[in-house]
């Protein structure tokens, strides 16, 4: 393997069976837990440490009163800049081979970093385990040349994997069929994300999505400048008091500051 | 013949001192391990990069208390500057900078010590503050939070400097001054030459106490 996958995400096609949802959580072995009924089918609420893709319901009534399903099924977008990857400290997350965004579990300390920094709200935090769990887009079925599980588990075909440029001409190709607002949503910022969406509707339209997902600016303040200043501020100091030390000298006490007259200042 | 020494110091204003210094020290240390990738071997000793953050965590709580502690207890001597006799002692740079035969006098802390004081005050709250909505991200949400880790390490930048010009002008910067840290007690001539208008007021209202040198 090597070459860069992209998931494509049709919500066109998608009827809200939820078996991607199923698929994988039975493949990454997370358990189900209690759940609340919040008036809606969404189930759960949201995504949990042990829940890495949720279909999403919501209804949508256009302009002329038109009633129609959104499902759209949220997860990590394994962006290209991935501003989870920029500020994890334990090198838990990390770009896999195939540009996908990897997690290694053992090394995750617990920080909650990445929460604050992802665009797309995705990490979540698992207090008894004290660390963070998300989608890793199947990298260990990839390896085996397998599709992701939830990809395997579609019956209706709006989701497949392929490589970069093939899924987003495709994708492309779909937008212009279905026509209106269509659009395709990831390709265009953070370098690119390796899931798309084919969306109907214009991206403001979907409960909590990203309009302008970047990676937040803070990053490059902290990273690139705060941290390198650091070292630079403390070895500047460190090098100014040896300087100090040998071209003005300490202080020391002058004759009149003794009670009597000493032949030599100092201690 | 031996110089008298002054007790400059209590013992529990030294405790606090060294509570707040050992606790800042470690969370400097602990935290360039997490900050740095390249430092993440600090941990070793505490048995990986998640021993860090352990150790991060406690020593955050004692550092906050006796960061509140030295608050209560200093700030109404290095809290405050007094003017004029400040701002001469700032224009001649407190003598550091070039030779002086006279320092202008100042209180018992000079207003390089009160800026200092002032400083860790401030970033020590800074990094209290900060530190405990990194506990508890949810509370404030993604685009707050950016900004808290900013602060963070800033707050971090300049205390970890800072910690150095302290460790510098208490000890080898200005001879005799550490003593004020070990036995609570320093040299008078030392004191004359450092705090000159506080030995003063201290002789004027009979209040210098002098250690009983055991001879
Ligand atoms: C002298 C005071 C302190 C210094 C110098 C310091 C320094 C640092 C540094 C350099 C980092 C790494 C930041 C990064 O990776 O970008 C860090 C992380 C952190 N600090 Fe501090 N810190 C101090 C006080 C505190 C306090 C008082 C708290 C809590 C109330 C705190 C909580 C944290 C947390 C939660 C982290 C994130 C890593 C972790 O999970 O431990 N810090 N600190
Ligand atoms: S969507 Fe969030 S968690 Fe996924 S790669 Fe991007 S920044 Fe990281
Ligand atoms: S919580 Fe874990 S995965 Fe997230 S930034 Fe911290 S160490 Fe990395
Ligand atoms: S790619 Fe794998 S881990 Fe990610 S949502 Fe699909 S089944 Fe879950």
């Amino acid at each position: 393997m090597g070459n860069e996958l992209v998931k494509l995400i049709d919500t066109t096609l998608c009827t809200a069976c939820r078996g991607c949802q199923v698929a994988c959580k039975q493949w990454n072995e997370m358990p189900g837990l209690r759940t609340k009924q919040t008036g809606t089918y969404q189930n759960p609420p949201d995504l949990q440490w042990n829940t890495w893709t949720l279909i999403r319901f919501q209804e949508y009534e256009d302009k002329d009163k038109n009633f129609t399903w959104i499902f759209r099924k949220d997860g990590c977008m394994h962006c290209t800049e991935a501003s989870c990857v920029k500020v994890c400290p334990s090198g838990s997350l990390y770009y896999t081979d195939i540009k996908t965004v990897g997690v290694h579990h053992e090394k995750c300390i617990g920080c909650k970093e990445c929460i604050s920094a992802c665009p797309f709200d995705i990490p979540r935090y698992n207090k008894e385990t004290e660390k963070v769990t998300k989608c890793d887009l199947c990298y260990s079925r990839i390896k085996e040349n397998l599709p992701p599980a939830c990809v395997k588990s579609c019956p209706t075909g709006a989701l497949t994997i392929g490589p970069k440029d093939e899924m987003i001409k495709k994708a492309y190709a779909r937008v212009e069929k279905l026509g209106g607002d269509a659009n395709v949503y990831g390709d265009k910022f953070v370098g690119g994300t390796h899931v798309i969406y084919v969306l109907q509707f214009k991206p403001e339209v979907y409960d909590e999505l990203a309009k302008d997902p970047k990676v937040p600016q803070t990053i490059a303040l902290w990273k690139s400048i705060l941290k390198p200043l650091s070292l630079l501020g403390a070895g500047g100091v460190i090098g100014g008091s040896i300087l100090h030390y040998f071209i003005h000298g300490p202080h020391k006490p002058h004759p009149e500051h003794y009670d009597e007259p000493k032949k030599q200042g100092g201690a | 013949m031996k110089n008298k020494m002054v007790v400059v110091t209590s013992g529990y204003e030294r405790f606090v001192h060294w509570a707040l210094a050992i606790s800042c020290l470690t969370l400097c240390y602990t935290g360039l391990g997490i900050l740095f990738k390249e430092l993440n071997f600090l941990g070793v000793i505490f048995g990986g990069l998640k021993g860090l953050v352990t150790v991060h965590d406690f020593m955050a709580v004692i550092f906050a208390i006796s960061l509140v502690l030295a608050i209560a207890m200093w700030w109404k001597e290095a809290g405050i500057f007094v003017f004029p006799e400040d701002w001469e002692w700032i224009k001649a740079a407190g003598g550091y900078l070039w030779h002086l035969d006279h320092v202008p006098e100042t209180g018992k802390y000079n207003p390089g010590q009160k800026a200092f004081f002032l400083t860790v005050a401030l970033c020590g709250l800074l990094m209290v503050v900060t530190g405990f909505f990194m506990w508890y991200p949810e509370k404030l949400g993604g685009d707050l939070m950016d900004w808290v880790y900013v602060l963070h390490v800033l707050g971090f930048v300049v205390i970890f400097a800072f910690f150095f010009v302290h460790l510098y002008l208490g000890t080898i910067g200005n001879p005799g001054s550490v003593s004020a840290m070990i036995s609570g007690k320093m040299e008078l001539p030392v004191l004359r030459m450092l705090h000159p208008k506080w030995v003063k007021e201290m002789e004027h209202e009979g209040k210098l106490m002098i250690a009983n040198d055991k001879k």
